[in-house]
């Protein structure tokens, strides 16, 4: 990139505000996206502009920007492992099968390891653009105009709000446009202004820009005069979709006896919830599997009897985090659909809330018949787990008592490959947890995608959960949920099947409250895993689904299982600093990328986010001026001349020449153009290049010439026009 | 053979008594080793019989001058066959038109009839005179002039005659720089008659040889023969350039190639010498002479519409 004459430092203060620019794009991205992990790529773009701004060498500066990669990658799918040659081979790895999906545009299964490749190349292009608009051509108004769409935009379809940063953005891009202007000015009359002409220059305009601004922003805000045109477009969607005639919807349905076969979105409304961050939702857990799908073995025949406001569990319990839910139910059920870690139930109804220890289950009964309530209040806690203790877990550790027993049940018409199947996924890993993590990225990494419509039914004499492992490969949450918790007993793990709700749909958000929207889309199941001397475990196989976010499965331990009770308090002293200790490891695991989930719903943003990449492919293809001689004198530097070669060299750098402004008209001659080239840029070298080109075209010359020389020459020549 | 040095003597030894005509000179030259004629046309004095001699004196050839007049017939040009009372038979006398270059001074004054014995013999490189055809020898070259601004009295060429003549060419006025060096060379008398050969006629017929040898690649032939097409098709012109224009054209860049040291032709030489060979082979119609365009206008709309071809063409 050449070399401006502003000043570093100054050049510096543009990278600062321009960074503020673009740190609103990735919390757009991340919000929008659901990913995490903002201060590791904003790192990245602070860290690109800084090695930028100490002129480092671009081969360094390229090793660097990709072992920041590489870490980056490492510490978010890698939970803590040491850094070392082992992720790069996990990232090689996880690449090739993935160039196909990339390629074929199917970025729906594409792993997530390459999503966050392809999204931090993405970045760094962005940062050598923004470097060039800034250093180079020292404009900035395209980049700052898309920035505005793309925030208004984002904050009319999503759930991302600009109002914070609307006016900073306005405030910073102004500032900067007239930074830049000033640039230029010194750069059209070849001399940089004193510091006072300077600050002359800037101080009406940082006046203007502060005053008006100040005056904007106490301003009274109108609410828009239109109509949010969000609702009805979703409305267009969705009344498309059911126009199509299914077998069954989406929702829930407490008889899971035969499971597969496709269902179409039901958006009915179930409940909403009002809670201060999303949730997973539980209803039960389910114990037999038959081969075709979930029964329970049988129920708590003396289950705990709970008046509503009582404590759910026993006193005693240090309460950490307490935090509360508000369910309004659309949609009658006798039980309570409940967040992990519940601890009471309140309702303006009467009813007694039995708990069904084996099903994990809260149904409410009144007079000994089931009532359902259709509005309730819930305060719960999850308490979190301890990464380090999970990994310490060992299946020699596990008693398998009665209780457990069932959780290990199989059907005996189970193939033989599903349970060798489950020995090679976990082969490497030594805890139970890590097991089930292998089992639970399984379905990730092999090619297995979600899908609603196209779902295979087992026939007689087939396995649900065989026909998806090894036939179908595809299917929608119960699929994943079943088979991981089969893999799961085949190692011996006590596993069993829960069903419940996803969190739903964000619709309004306030201080401290968020209100979810959870339909029968929602319906969802996951595994929850049985680690010796901890508990259940839930996990979250299914791809698309985001687990993690949600739940913390891998960390946190719902207190309604009895094992955390029976910890010993020290145990429970020393769990809670481990805690504190792997806070930012576990938040960081907190969040994941979700982009498979995020496009299913958000069909808008695709063409949003396509919409983008089309902007920037079109970019590139008007910069090319600049990038793409680099390339071309890459290519024939080491090719040996002749005259075949001599002539592709000679029209691309006709195509360079017409593209940097020096067009030839058709009815000009070569010469007469060539002589016009050589004016333009003080030498004669495109007169020499033209000479031996006419020679071969017009005169059958084509041989015995000084290729060397003219290679040079031409790249010489192709240099300048990219300057 | 030096073909370059050569033409470099000749062009260099007319200049010793043409001032800033290197051009005209370099025409001249062209025309003369690609075997076509020349007519001259501009306003007396401004050194058109000057070219014309300093050029053939530079060629050891033969060089006659035929002064046209109203009352001038076929046979003052051709030659006449003579009783000769000794011999007791006719014997031919040949006219001036049998000389290697000939000056063919105000040629649009003379009656039509001694104009077609020119003009037959020019393109027929023969003269027939009592039924008996002479063939000419080689070098042939024909300079005429005519003056544009005189009407009466004159009988202007038809265009079918035009037609004989490889280019137009106009001398114009010379600058102010050049007329000074001009009176500065008439004071001290340098006359043209002091002009010596510097090519022999050997090696002006190896020149005319080698201009057949210089390349003519397609893709610029296609160049030239979308030129001529396009004179046909021009709104403003009724009559278009012959197939015989083509050639003649394609000849003129052979030998202004070889003038330039080159063996082979580039579209630059086609775009120079278009004008000079395709002008008077133009008919404008009357429409567009009623509009004022001039036939330099249309060639040079036609140059600026026809691509240069930059690659070799596969016809």
């Amino acid at each position: 990139m050449k070399d401006s004459t502003v000043s570093r430092p100054f050049i510096a203060l543009l990278y600062i505000l321009t960074f503020i620019l673009l740190r609103e794009w990735l919390v757009l991205i991340t919000e929008v996206t659901k990913t995490g992990y903002l201060s590791l790529f904003l790192l990245f773009v602070g860290g690109s502009f800084v090695l930028s701004l100490l002129k480092v060498r671009w081969p360094l500066s390229m090793i660097l920007k990709l072992l920041y990669i590489v870490w980056a990658i490492q510490t978010i799918y890698l939970d803590g492992t040491k850094f070392s040659i082992s992720t790069f081979s996990y990232i090689i790895q996880s690449i090739p099968s993935d160039v196909p999906f990339i390629l074929t545009g199917e970025i729906a299964k594409v792993s997530n390891v390459s999503r966050t490749l392809v999204f931090f190349i993405f970045i760094w292009m962005l940062v050598y653009l923004i470097r060039y608009w800034i250093e180079v051509k020292q404009r900035i108004l395209l980049f700052y105009f898309t920035t505005i769409i793309l925030i208004a935009t984002a904050d009319t379809f999503s759930e991302y709000s600009a109002e914070n940063s609307i006016l900073m953005l306005m405030l910073v891009g102004l500032l900067l446009l007239g930074l830049l202007m000033v640039v230029r000015l010194n750069v059209k009359y070849e001399q940089s202004f004193s510091m006072r002409k300077f600050i002359s220059i800037m101080l009406p305009l940082v006046f203007l820009l502060s005053t008006s601004s100040l005056f904007i922003s106490f301003l009274p805000k109108l609410s828009p005069i239109w109509a949010d045109p969000v609702p009805f477009l979703k409305a267009v969607v969705d009344n498309k979709i059911e126009e199509n005639p299914a077998v069954s919807k989406s929702g829930y349905d407490p008889n899971d006896t035969q499971l597969g076969g496709p269902f179409i979105q039901d958006d009915s409304l179930i409940f909403e919830a009002t809670v201060d961050r999303k949730q997973y939702w539980k209803v039960e857990t389910k114990d037999t599997y038959t081969s075709k799908g979930w029964e329970q073995s049988g129920v708590d025949s003396l289950p705990r009897e709970i008046a509503l406001g009582e404590e759910v569990l026993s006193e005693g319990t240090a309460v950490q985090d307490l935090r509360s839910a508000q369910l309004s139910l659309a949609e009658e059920f006798p039980f309570i659909i409940h967040p992990y870690g519940l601890l009471s139930v309140d309702s303006a109804h009467e009813a007694t809330i039995y708990y069904d220890r084996f099903m994990d289950k809260y149904k409410t009964e009144k007079n000994g018949k089931k009532f359902p309530l259709n509005a309730y209040h819930m305060t719960f806690n999850e308490a979190s787990f301890s990464l380090k203790q999970l990994r310490e877990t060992a299946l020699d550790e596990l008693v398998v008592n009665r209780e457990l027993e069932k959780y290990l049940q199989l059907p005996d018409t189970l193939p033989e490959r599903v349970s060798a199947l489950a020995q090679s996924i976990t082969e490497s890993s030594e805890s139970v947890y890590e097991k089930a993590k292998a089992i639970e990225r399984y379905f990730s990494q092999d090619g297995f995608l979600y899908e609603r419509t196209d779902v295979a039914i087992p026939t007689e004499g087939e396995d649900y959960v065989d026909q998806f492992l090894f036939d179908t490969k595809k299917g929608y949450c119960d699929n994943f949920s079943s088979s991981m918790v089969v893999m799961l007993r085949t190692l011996g793990i006590p596993a069993r099947w829960v069903k419940g709700f996803a969190p739903g749909e964000l619709t309004h958000s306030s201080e401290g409250e968020q209100v979810y929207r959870v339909s029968n889309n929602e319906a969802h199941s996951w595994v929850e895993a049985y680690m010796p001397e901890m508990g259940w475990v839930p996990f979250e196989p299914t791809i698309g689904f985001n687990g993690v976010s949600d739940i913390d499965y891998d960390i946190e331990l719902s207190l309604d299982d009895p094992e955390i009770e029976e910890m010993p308090e020290e145990e429970r002293n020393e769990f809670e600093k481990e805690q504190e200790k792997e806070a930012k490891q576990n938040t960081d695991e907190k969040r994941r990328f979700n982009l498979n989930d995020w496009i299913r719903h958000n069909d808008y943003i695709g063409v949003l986010l396509s919409g983008f990449l089309i902007g920037l492919g079109l970019l590139l293809y008007f910069t090319r001026r600049k990038w793409l001689p680099i390339f071309t004198i890459r290519r024939y530097r080491f090719t040996e001349g002749n005259w075949g070669s001599f002539t592709t060299q000679y029209h691309q750098l006709l195509k360079q020449l017409d593209r940097s402004g020096i067009k030839r008209a058709s009815n000009e001659t070569l010469s007469t153009y060539a002589k016009r080239v050589d004016e333009h840029f003080g030498v004669n070298h495109m007169r020499k290049l033209t000479f031996v080109y006419e020679q071969g075209v017009y005169g059958e010359v084509k041989e015995a010439q000084d290729w060397q020389q003219l290679q040079e020459i031409w790249e010489d020549l192709i240099k300048r026009t990219s300057d | 053979m030096d073909y370059n040095k050569m033409i470099e003597r000749v062009l260099e030894n007319i200049e010793r008594v043409m001032i800033g005509k290197r051009d005209i000179a370099k025409l001249s030259m062209t025309a003369l080793i690609a075997r076509g004629h020349v007519l001259l046309e501009d306003v007396p004095g401004v050194g058109k019989t000057m070219m014309v001699r300093a050029l053939a004196k530079s060629v050891s050839a033969d060089f006659k001058r035929i002064q046209f007049t109203p009352d001038l017939l076929p046979s003052d040009v051709l030659g006449v066959s003579i009783y000769n009372p000794k011999e007791m038979k006719f014997e031919f006398r040949p006219g001036p038109i049998l000389g290697d270059i000939i000056l063919a001074d105000e040629i649009n004054r003379t009656s039509p009839k001694t104009q077609a014995a020119l003009l037959e013999s020019m393109e027929e490189a023969s003269v027939t005179v009592d039924g008996k055809t002479i063939l000419m020898d080689q070098p042939f070259f024909v300079m005429a002039t005519q003056n544009p601004i005189e009407h009466e009295g004159t009988y202007p060429l038809p265009e079918a005659q035009l037609d004989r003549f490889l280019f137009k060419l106009e001398m114009g006025y010379p600058t102010q720089k050049e007329e000074i060096e001009v009176l500065r060379r008439a004071e001290k008398e340098t006359t043209i008659e002091k002009l010596s050969a510097v090519l022999t006629l050997d090696e002006l017929l190896a020149l005319q040889d080698a201009v057949e040898k210089v390349i003519v690649n397609d893709s610029v032939k296609s160049y030239i023969v979308s030129c001529a097409a396009e004179t046909r098709d021009h709104p403003a012109v009724d009559l278009g350039v012959s197939p015989r224009g083509s050639v003649a054209l394609m000849k003129a860049c052979q030998a202004y190639a070889l003038i330039n040291d080159r063996s082979y032709v580039i579209p630059d030489d086609v775009q120079y010498l278009l004008p000079f060979v395709f002008s008077h082979r133009i008919t404008l119609g009357s429409e567009a002479k009623y509009e004022g365009i001039t036939t330099a206008e249309v060639i040079e709309r036609i140059l600026a519409k026809i691509p240069v071809p930059i690659t070799q063409a596969s016809l």
